[in-house]
């Protein structure tokens, strides 16, 4: 009777570890119940109470996570102490960011993207039931039941200290901090069988097995499985800031309303992406920091469920406040469509920014795309420009045009532009033919490939040089021997404009292409009269740099020196010179060739200033005759 | 009832990190020898990524904390040497009270001993440069060896804290059963004092009370 009474202890006592256990395992490994149990704690503390379950192994956690109340007790009961608790950590990491590109294009890929699942760490608790089941006196049984208990607390307590120096805890921390959302989360599985691991997975894997308490009745034994290392895999905090409409460009607090682009009027959703080195995000529209973010991060939504519906039995946390995914009854897989409508919305945005000209791929340091509900890019086209570089002539065009990371498609399009009406000074240097010319060149452009891949191509050009920015050209113009053509920092923005005004210049200046429309340059030349005339207000932002390309061009497939007032209009033009020939004014007088000449050397001159600048070198040209 | 020592893997240690070290390690001893009801605190280390676990007590932290601090005066009228410190439980037995004797004894059940090598602040080698002149950069290079040292640091903590939970776990049966309403079992730190002599009574002193012979592992 005595030793049935002693027996039903014992029994008593694995259970209560198998549970306690439990709750220690969850409390230190997973983040969602970590956090609710945190609160709860905070709570009990306040109010000194020690609960019943605390009493245990004389080791107060406080109260035991909802998983554990509603769950399947079956583990926990009699009739299976004899069937082993497996508990395995599993890490669920998502894609990284060069995979996830890849779907944004897709939307009806799964938001979540591909998400590796790994067991990290396998805890087993057994109770193995001796061969031979000895029957101690019922004093004995007595004395062996408070010490097995007695052993039982210090195991819980050895376990406990280990659990903190095991590599998943950092994970865990770093989980449970609220201030980030990661690539990666913690779920846990439960079951009385474990699936054995690969031969792979077994060899970065190690094992800590504690020393067992024996009792007359069984042996209870707690061993561990676990990843030596986490540094293979790639876990990376994830963009927590919230999804943001951006209305403006860098520099600028105004902006006007652009036309709308070919692809730009798809419902948009904004995307954010983290910044380095930027001022955080305004919350006003149309507002976007400085500096630009490289590659892009997909945005997560909050994950601290974890669940997996896996082999039975499985638990699953209830909802908590930060959670935005499922409802407590559902499993991972609804959690996953969560993420994934937050995540097309983001997708979509993607879409619609990189489909719409001038934006691309940026080289600069960080790029937050920023998208508004309707025609975001109309207004942040009109807001600023960006520098453009001067590219070589026959020397091809893209490796030279584009910046270095400009190619990779990940990367963030260009800032908006600045208003139209506040810059007018550095573009109203420009030669207006060579800017009549440029502005031809881009018409023929933009009826060439409205597709986002051209759009790309000139944003990129534009990315460089905005990238650069007017620091470059600055200390590239102050530096030249005769500044014909002032330049400021403003001005530099502005003519990113050149590309992207109007959805007809949406790439910058190309050689080739003028060459491509040379034949017909000269005839066509009195057609776009009109349009430069009705466009004279833009011509005072052309950059000099596009100006001086293409004046070298046109010079050097200009038909004879003529005048034809009817090809130029008068143009409200602002002009900075830093000295050095009027060339707005001076383009409207009759000229010699001679004076031609002149211009065309110093403009040479300009030219291969600019690009010695910029490290590249320049390819003379023969002179135009 | 036999007295079990364990002598923990020696610490090379500066004197900023003396403190955090010694918190850890006899925080966590005496968390496994706090078998009566308590609520873990779980700390993180400032200088390592290391989370340790305190049983709670404020008054044990107290205490501990005023013996790492006469430690660490020792240390500092004692630099450069490897110094040992002593964490021992004991249990209280009463005895015949006599002329030379107390009326209780302590028997110390289990001692266990921590070793630090205290250093000074490692100078910038000038053997690593091969400049016999004044060193560029060297910020950058000990900036390295300072990382490089607390990894090592880590490393080695790491590793006792092992050691005490394995010894935790495999010696059991020499453990007292507990008291009711006790929290932890009777335990004293024992420092070196002003002199190694001193250092040495102590030990003789406490081989008196307790009646057994000290066994070194």
């Amino acid at each position: 009777m005595e030793m049935d009474r002693e027996s039903g202890k014992l029994e008593q006592i694995v259970s209560q570890f198998r549970s306690k256990i439990l709750h220690v395992i969850l409390d230190s490994r997973v983040p969602s119940l970590h956090h609710h149990h945190h609160q709860q704690q905070q709570e009990s503390l306040s109010h000194s109470r020690v609960r019943k379950t605390d009493k245990w192994f004389n080791l107060v956690l406080g109260d035991r996570p909802p998983a554990l109340e509603n769950r399947n007790l079956d583990l926990f009961s009699l009739r299976n102490l004899f069937d082993p608790m497996v508990i395995d950590i599993i890490l669920v990491h998502r894609g990284s960011c060069s995979s996830s590109v890849d779907n944004l294009y897709s939307p009806s890929a799964p938001a979540a993207g591909p998400a590796d699942e790994t067991v990290i760490e396998r805890w087993v608790v057994q109770y193995d039931c001796p061969r031979f089941i000895a029957t101690p006196s019922g004093a004995d049984a007595c004395v062996s039941y408070k010490k097995i208990y007695k052993k039982s607390i210090i195991l819980l307590r050895s376990l406990y200290t280990q659990m903190r120096l095991l590599p998943a805890y950092r994970i865990f921390k770093q989980l449970s901090s609220l201030s980030q959302t990661y690539n990666f989360d913690l779920v846990y599985k439960v079951s009385s069988f474990s699936h054995p691991f690969s031969r792979e997975e077994e060899s970065g894997m190690k094992e800590y097995i504690f020393a067992p308490v024996e009792a007359l009745s069984g042996c209870l034994s707690v061993s561990v499985t676990y990843r030596a290392t986490l540094s293979d895999f790639n876990l990376e905090p994830l963009v927590s800031l919230p999804p943001k409409i951006i209305t403006d460009y860098v520099g600028s607090p105004t902006t006007d309303p652009m036309r709308s682009f070919p692809s730009s009027d798809k419902g948009a959703h904004a995307t954010s992406f983290p910044l380095r080195g930027a001022r955080p995000p305004s919350s006003s529209p149309f507002q976007r920091p400085h500096s630009w973010s490289s590659g892009f991060h997909r945005g997560f939504p909050s994950t601290k469920t974890q669940s997996l519906a896996g082999s039975p039995p499985v638990y699953r946390t209830s909802p908590k406040p930060y959670d935005i995914a499922s409802p407590p009854t559902d499993l991972y897989g609804n959690r996953i469509q969560n993420q994934r409508v937050s995540t097309l919305q983001q997708v979509t945005a993607y879409d619609e920014y990189k489909s719409s000209p001038p934006f691309s791929p940026s080289a600069s340091p960080s790029t937050p795309s920023y998208l508004s509900g309707t025609n975001p890019l109309r207004t942040r086209h009109c807001s600023e420009t960006a520098p453009v570089t001067i590219p070589l002539p026959l020397t091809g065009r893209s490796t030279r045009y584009l910046s270095p990371n400009s190619s990779d498609p990940s990367r963030h399009s260009l800032p908006p532009l600045s208003p139209r009406s506040s810059k007018h000074d550095a573009s109203s240097q420009e030669s207006p033919s060579g800017i009549r010319s440029y502005r031809k060149i881009e018409a023929l452009r933009a009826g060439e490939s409205p597709s986002g891949l051209s759009n790309n191509y000139s944003a990129q050009k534009v990315v460089r040089d905005s990238k650069d920015d007017s620091g470059r050209f600055s200390a590239l113009l102050s530096s030249s021997g005769s500044p014909r053509i002032g330049f400021s920092r403003s001005s530099s923005r502005l003519s990113f404009q050149d590309d992207m005004d109007d959805c007809e210049f949406s790439c910058p200046f190309d050689v080739d292409d003028v060459d491509v429309s040379d034949s017909s340059s000269q005839n066509t030349e009195g057609k776009k009269a009109s349009e430069f005339t009705a466009q004279s207000n833009l011509v005072g932002k052309k950059s000099h740099d596009a100006a001086v390309g293409i004046l070298v061009h046109m010079l050097r497939t200009a038909p004879p020196l003529r005048q034809d007032s009817s090809c130029y209009s008068t143009h409200s033009l602002r002009t900075e010179y830093e000295g050095g020939v009027s060339i707005a004014s001076g383009f409207f007088m009759p000229r010699k060739t001679a004076d031609a000449l002149e211009e065309l050397n110093s403009y040479r001159e300009m030219k291969d200033l600019l690009l010695s600048k910029s490290g590249t070198r320049v390819v003379r040209k023969e002179e135009i005759k | 009832m036999n007295c079990e020592v364990c002598q923990l893997k020696e610490l090379e240690v500066e004197h900023f990190e003396i403190r955090e070290v010694l918190r850890c390690i006899l925080h966590t001893i005496v968390f496994h020898r706090a078998l009566g009801l308590v609520r873990p605190k779980d700390v993180d280390l400032e200088l390592f990524e290391i989370t340790y676990v305190q049983c709670g007590d404020v008054e044990l932290e107290k205490k501990i904390d005023e013996k790492i601090d006469h430690f660490i005066s020792w240390v500092e009228k004692h630099p450069n040497k490897k110094s040992q410190i002593c964490l021992s439980f004991y249990e209280v037995k009463s005895k015949q009270p006599s002329w030379f004797t107390n009326k209780t004894e302590r028997l110390y059940w289990e001692q266990w001993y921590v070793n630090l090598n205290v250093t000074q602040h490692p100078k910038h080698h000038s053997s690593k440069s091969h400049h016999t002149k004044l060193i560029v950069d060297p910020g950058e290079s000990a900036t390295e060896e300072r990382s490089c040292r607390r990894a090592m640091v880590e490393a080695s903590l790491r590793e006792v804290l092992f050691q005490i939970i394995k010894f935790v776990n495999e010696k059991k049966d020499h453990v007292p059963p507990i008291s009711e309403g006790v929290i932890y079992f009777p335990y004293e730190i024992t420092i070196p004092s002003s002199s190694d002599s001193a250092f040495g009574m102590d030990m003789i002193k406490r081989m008196l009370h307790s009646g057994h012979p000290t066994m070194l592992s």
